[in-house]
């Protein structure tokens, strides 16, 4: 417990934040954040402060920060529409878990409510999309705000949580005395697993012929990588994981048969449906994985292991709920669970995975002729970061294409929009991922759609010297709305096409080396000389204008009505 | 599943925001509050809300756990309205006419309980405390002999049958 004696708000910010390990902070200026920014000049050897472009980059960056390194990610705006301008990225750290402590400034405490200049009543804003959220207006508020802030954040379920401060708090003064918090009454954030629901769930895993283990981002979130190898190692039982998931388990582990979904693996997601018992671990039964409920997983048995009460019966009924930290639930059960041999349900997997091969992993992967397709991209930047990187998605065709062809050695080197699907998150993202993990390489796939709704960005890396690689897969199109028009509305293109700049001399004109790779006998040494480039480097790849991701479960299908082409 | 009315009984910590946070589980879901009554439980610093809406049963249970997950709320439950102990205060302004029919006011006064809280040569203020069947049936018949100038009602107020002030203790600790 540190004390300091008449300082104000502003600075007892400053030291709450490095009580918290909080040294880096994604912000962005103005009036009424000006006293904190004011102290932050005489702290700029204790906290790093990367100025975006704008304030929806710096809640991107944040998350990015937070995804890869497991810490919280922060933030920092003004008022008004500096708060405004982080709602997006709050409302995805909501929806995807992700622990975020947003910072903003208020008019001053006298002057709420009455319209003052920059004012918007951002508490009530983001209510629904924080998992807490305070308004300070008094200077001695600020330790304890900021100490509950951090705890709610990262413990438990993680999640976003937004501190307005009225300016008089900034600046009026107080006797600093910073305690953290670790209990609140009312807050319970891992809870023990249920003795007799354990004991259920090991009686339906020992009884199962044909067990299919689905994990997701909460495998990360409790740090259980170890666990959940061990404990599908010892029962025998494949694995499958959610788009947020991805990379929690190496690609390489034998019992792995890839990723779930509407644009996911085959096996995955017919196993699904041919299963006798589900063991779903840290995901949530988004619609996207589960395609139409009334037809889902109909001969299986579910068990559910989340830390959040409320998602289980949420969408999915199941059989055995167990609310815990994924790494304990899995832990109480190991001891307990025998192997089996599953030889014929292992090689109804590997013939899914031959089917999808030949019909779509081939072709997508390596196309004989024809213009450069998004997939031998990602395939050929996986063999080149020798599984090893960090690929940041934004949202689109490129997202799905980087799911399903990029590998991982390493857990959190999968950074996406899953829940909100962010077009505009994955340059700011990628930036605050190698922030956050400098000696890694993080390599953001971008569209052209995407990169335009944040690129600004490219100004922060120049001036922060961020060393991230950008891939912009180009085909002048919204290129996932455009597959709907084409599959789903009798390719009526309405407003998909996109007349596009010169994306490298954008990144020329910010001092970042670029190139644009437009045939495919010069992708692999384009790919090469991004990744030997020292610092940012911006590489465009011209790909098929209109490409098809498949296999596809159309919206509101079943899993088992996946279509292969068009 | 059949729509029904559930009473949802919250404890949570006396702090701004808190009640926007669990009408906006309702809003969410576009479900519509019939009542609401939020007031000091029997312990200092602790509130009791008590919401009253008609969804399904499986709603309302996963309505129940996202109010849980709110960071202020110390326990929350639902109920179908037998299962609470419930009574709702009614205020009726009624014509002062009505005390030229005797029998009328004989009924309201004797029959329902009802007292006389204020009166004058234009109007006369009844109240009412009951369940909400027993105050809509007073209000229907001052309303059909035309006496009825103004009416209002709280929200209701409850007691769980069972004991929950150890719970309260537990909680407060």
């Amino acid at each position: 417990m540190s004390e300091i004696k008449n300082i104000t708000g502003a600075e007892a910010l400053l030291y709450s934040l490095i009580e918290e390990d909080a040294t880096t902070i994604f912000g962005y200026p103005g009036g009424q954040v000006i006293p904190i920014y004011d102290k932050l000049y005489g702290f700029r050897d204790r906290i790093r402060h990367i100025l975006t472009r704008h304030e929806q980059g710096a809640v991107h960056a944040a998350q990015g920060f937070a995804r890869v390194t497991g810490k919280v990610g922060v933030c920092m705006a003004t008022s008004g529409p500096g708060a405004t301008n982080l709602i997006t990225g709050i409302a995805d750290a909501m929806l995807d878990s992700t622990p975020l402590v947003c910072i903003t400034g208020q008019v001053p405490a006298g002057q709420l409510g009455n319209d003052a200049f920059q004012e918007a009543d951002i508490i009530s804003m983001t209510m629904p999309i924080t998992k807490w959220n305070f308004q300070v207006t008094s200077a001695d508020e600020i330790p304890w705000a900021v100490a509950r802030a951090f705890y709610i954040a990262r413990s438990g379920r993680p999640g976003p949580v937004l501190i307005d401060i009225t300016k008089n708090a900034q600046v009026d003064k107080l006797d600093y005395c910073y305690k953290k918090c670790n209990t609140l009454r009312s807050y319970e954030p891992i809870p023990l697993p249920d003795k007799s629901a354990i004991e259920q769930a090991v009686e339906l895993i020992n009884g199962s012929k044909r067990p299919l283990l689905l994990v997701g981002q909460g495998i990360k979130l409790s740090g259980a990588e170890k666990e959940v190898v061990e404990f599908a190692a010892k029962a025998n039982i494949p694995v499958a994981s959610t788009l947020m998931g991805i990379s929690a388990i190496a690609d390489d582990f034998p019992l792995y048969i890839g990723r779930l979904g509407m644009h996911g693996n085959l096996a995955p997601n017919i196993m699904t449906q041919n299963a006798d018992l589900i063991i779903a671990v840290g995901m949530r039964f988004s619609d996207r994985v589960t395609g139409d409920l009334s037809k889902y997983a109909k001969q299986a048995k579910v068990i559910h292991i989340d830390i959040d009460r409320s998602e289980i019966n949420k969408v999915v009924k199941v059989d055995v709920g167990i609310v815990a930290d994924a790494k304990d639930a899995l832990n109480s059960m190991l001891q307990d669970i025998n192997e089996a041999n599953r030889k014929e349900w292992f090689e109804f997997a590997k013939v899914q995975l031959e089917e999808e091969t030949k019909n779509v992993i081939t072709p997508s992967i390596h196309p004989s002729d024809g213009p450069i397709r998004m997939g031998e991209v990602i395939n050929i930047l996986t063999d080149a970061t020798d599984r090893n990187a960090v690929i940041v998605t934004d949202v689109g065709q490129q997202q799905i294409f980087s799911a399903r062809y990029s590998k991982f050695r390493n857990t959190r080197s999968f950074i996406t929009s899953g829940g909100l699907g962010t077009m505009g998150f994955g340059l700011p993202a990628a930036m605050g991922a190698k922030i956050g993990v400098p000696d890694k390489e993080i390599v953001a796939v971008l569209g052209d759609g995407g990169f335009q709704m944040t690129m600004q960005e490219l100004g922060t890396i120049m001036q922060n010297k961020i060393g991230v690689k950008i891939i912009i897969l180009n085909n002048s199109f919204l290129g996932m709305v455009r597959q709907w028009q084409q599959l789903f509305f009798e390719r009526r293109y309405s407003f998909t096409e996109l007349e596009n700049p010169d994306f490298v001399r954008i990144a020329s004109a910010y001092g970042i080396p670029a190139s644009r790779v437009i045939e495919r006998d010069g992708l692999n040494d384009a790919i090469g000389t991004m990744l030997k480039t020292e610092g940012p480097y911006l590489l465009e790849v011209a790909v098929a204008n209109e490409e098809n991701v498949f296999p596809m479960v159309p919206a509101g299908a079943s899993l088992s009505d996946l279509i292969f082409k068009e | 599943m059949e729509a029904q009315e559930f009473i949802v009984t919250a404890f949570t910590e006396n702090q701004a925001g808190v009640l926007n946070r669990i009408t906006a589980v309702y809003l969410r879901r576009k479900i519509n509050i019939e009542s609401l009554k939020v007031s000091e439980s029997s312990i200092k610093g602790i509130s009791m809300f008590v919401i009253s809406a008609i969804t399904t049963e499986d709603t309302i249970k996963i309505i129940v756990k996202q109010i849980r997950k709110i960071i202020e709320v110390l326990d929350v439950a639902y109920h179908t309205p037998e299962q609470l102990i419930t009574q709702e205060i009614a205020l009726y302004k009624v014509s002062s006419e009505i005390f030229k029919d005797s029998g009328m006011a004989e009924k309201v006064i004797r029959n329902t309980n009802a007292r006389i809280i204020e009166m004058n040569n234009d109007y006369v203020v009844i109240e009412k405390t009951g369940a909400r069947e027993e105050v809509e049936q007073l209000r229907k018949e001052l309303k059909e002999e035309n006496f009825l100038i103004q009416f209002t009602r709280s929200g209701s107020v409850v007691l769980h049958r069972e004991s929950i002030e150890d719970l309260l203790q537990n909680i407060a600790l």
